[in-house]
Order: structure tokens, then sequence, then C-alpha cells
């Protein structure tokens, strides 16, 4: 949000500065758009595995620019890591299939109907305040948001108000979310009838 | 074409007839060949980076875990990056010798006692007459009570679950419990060779039969 106002340094700071996209941004998000295209398009599951891990490493990289850096983390940690290395792992499984051709033909109906519905998502993007956008609902609503901004130390003596929401004000969904967490592990177990992990 | 193992194709596609390097036996280390269960390429470039790299990323993800309510970070992420470190070790050194060097026990006593240590610390406050998660009904500050649920609850419970489903994938699936890497690529083919059949025996059977022409 100050990011926006450094922009424009000769514009006074009552003015948002909502329009103006950076370099930085417009190639992360060249980047994502063209690595998500890859990976829909490329005939080797295992280029598809490795684009997919590259375009969850450009989210995480805007996920930080836009000021979210634990969800950053999360991503670069579960979506890069973890499922690139799990998806490896099933393809080293599995066979792969030699292809001649590097990316697949393209299912013109099925362009159409993503086609239609990215259409309809688009038509709500007017809708959506702009980052850094002072009329926000996270702005404009101050009695939810500020409560927990300026409460969550004075209640917690945690800095990072992400965790004081996680773990104190909403603690008892991060129990229901590590509880879900757990029963995955176990029902990995069921699934392949095994009774122990290792 | 039945004699081929599952890891062969996938270690290296220009060599289908030249068998990976195997780890020379050094009894009792990750890398010896008595505790290569599944084939592995030894390799002397990702070894000594992972042994190099290994210790920085397991105290980085300490550090997100415990220092997560100071800068971004908690339980989750630290848990996931100190899983991740498990994998990499496994990749440079071998899966089963991780999977025996890490036990069954360890895996499970994490995520088990995840589950259990945030249970514990949200009825804690119930047993002295307050609600779940009362942190102020501790007898540690509010900011301990968080913090120990991240570290002892998310963090075991996400590292654990992640190892788990690692090592669940690394060890495969058949239907009979004997591991469903044992025959792949031969299944894939035995289902043109037999048609419809769709029993297990019948594709093992045809399996044998169509990889003698």
């Amino acid at each position: 949000m100050t990011g926006a106002i450094a922009l424009a340094p000769s514009a006074p700071v009552q003015v948002p500065v909502v329009a103006q996209i950076t370099a930085i941004e417009a190639s992360l998000l060249a980047f994502v758009v063209l690595t998500a295209l890859a990976t829909a398009l490329a005939r080797d599951v295992l280029a598809a595995v490795i684009v997919f891990g590259a375009y969850s490493l450009g989210m995480a990289a805007l996920y930080t620019f836009y000021r979210a850096p634990d969800v950053a983390l999360t991503e670069a940690a579960i979506s890069a890591g973890v499922t690139t290395v799990l998806l490896l792992l099933t393809l080293a499984k599995t066979t792969r299939i030699d292809h001649d051709v590097a990316f697949e033909s393209v299912n013109l109906p099925a362009v159409g109907a993503v086609g239609i519905l990215f259409g309809g998502l688009l038509l709500t993007m007017g809708d959506i305040p702009a980052v850094g956008s002072p009329d926000a609902p996270v702005w404009s609503n101050p009695e939810v948001s500020q409560w927990y901004l300026s409460e969550s130390y004075a209640q917690t003596g945690v800095e990072n108000t992400v965790m004081a929401v996680l773990a104190a004000f909403r603690g008892f969904d991060t129990f229901g979310e590590a509880v879900v967490v757990f029963a995955g592990g176990i029902a990995a177990l069921i699934v392949l009838h095994r009774e122990v992990f290792a | 074409m039945s004699d081929v193992r599952p890891g062969d194709e996938t270690a290296d596609d220009d060599a289908d007839d030249v068998p990976p390097h195997r780890a020379r036996d050094r009894s009792g280390r990750l890398d010896s060949e008595r505790r290569q269960g599944t084939p592995y390429t030894e390799s002397q470039v990702i070894m000594p980076t992972v042994k190099i790299v290994a210790p920085f990323a397991f105290t980085y993800g300490l550090f997100i875990t415990f220092h997560g309510a100071g800068s971004p970070g908690g339980g989750f992420q630290g848990g996931a990056i100190m899983a991740a470190v498990v994998f990499m070790i496994a990749f440079a050194f071998g899966i089963e010798a991780t999977r025996e060097w890490l036990a069954n026990t360890v895996v499970v006593a994490l995520a088990v006692g995840g589950a259990l240590a945030f249970a514990g610390i949200g009825l804690l406050p119930v047993a002295r007459g307050g609600a779940f998660l009362q942190y102020d009904l501790l007898p540690i500050p509010v900011k301990y009570g968080l913090e120990s649920v991240e570290v002892f609850g998310i963090a075991a419970i996400v590292s654990g679950v992640l190892m788990g489903l690692f090592f669940l994938l690394a060890n495969g699936f058949d239907s009979d419990g004997s591991g469903f890497g044992d025959g792949g690529p031969v299944d894939e083919d035995a289902d043109e060779l037999a048609g419809e059949s769709g029993s297990p025996e019948a594709d093992r059977t045809a399996a044998a039969d169509g990889g003698e022409r």
C-alpha cells in the first residue's frame, strides 16, 4: 500500500495511486500466467510438474510483493516445495512416456468453456477494490480489521497479527484445520491399505 | 520386459540397459547398499550439496516455527520446511535408507503428539473453568501459549503428516499390499495384451506371458 505511494513521490499522500502497475508486478503476473498456461498445455507430465513448481514460486513472489509474507511462505513451502516433490515421487513410481511434441493440441470446446467462465469472472473485476485502495472493505470497515490490528498485540503479546488471529482469536478453527491435516494422513493410510507410514 | 524394475526407467531414460550406479557397501551409513531397497543413483553433486544445505534449511525451518510470533511464519510453514529437509535427504541418500533411519515411530509420534498437544493446550483452560484455548488461564504468558500451540501442535502435525505422505507414496500401492512399484510398467502392457481382464491375478499372468514375446 505504501509502495504505490512511493511510486509517485510528487503526488499528495491522500491521492490513491491505485491504477499503476510496476515493472516487477507486471513481469511476475506475466510469469505466473505463462507458467500456468505451460502447465496446462505441456504434453510431458514431468515438464508440467516442473513448470507447475515454477508457477507456485512465481505466486509466492507475487504474494511477497503484495505484502502477504505468511501466505508467500506457505505457497513456497507447500506448493513449490512439498507438492512438487510428492508429484515427482508419484511420477517416479509410474512410467514416463516420451513425446515427440512439447505441447498438447488445443481443445477448442474446452477453450470456449474456459473462456466463457473466464469472461464471467472478468465481469466481476469492476467491483473488486484496487490494490491499496482506501475504499477497500478492509480499510473502510475499521471496526473489524483495525480492531485486530490494534488489539492483537495488547491481548496476546504477539507482534505477528496473522499468527495472533490464527492461534488465538480463531484458535478453534485452527485446531480444526490441524485435525484435518492429521485426518488427511490417516485417510492416506486407509486408502493405501497400510498400517505404518514408514 | 517383466524383468525391468520400475526405478530403472525413471533413473535415466538414456541408460535403460545400463544398471544405475549403486552405492558401495558402507554398512551402517545411510548410503550403504545394504539399506537400499529401491534403485537409487548416487550423485557426487547432490549428496555434498544436500550435506551442506540441509543444516541451514532445517535451522531455517526451526526459525520460521519458533519465531512465528515476531515475524512472518509459524508452525505450518516451518513444519513444511522441516519436512522438505527430510525429502531432500531422502532424494540424496535414498528413500529406503531414510525411511529406515527415520522410523515409523518418529513420524507417527510427531503427528499424533502434535494433535494431542494442541488438544491438551486447548483443554487445559477448560479444566480450569475457562473456554477452549483461553490462553490467559494457562500457567505461562499468553504469548508462549500461542507459541506452544504453533511449535508443539501445528508444526509437529504438519511435518509428521507430510513425511508420512512422502514415505507412503515412495512405498507405492498394491491391492495385496506388496507394493505397486513391483509391477507398474508391466501392468500397463498387460492391460493392452489381456484386453478386458480386470483382476490383478489375470494381469500378472498376462504380463508374465507377454513379457516373453
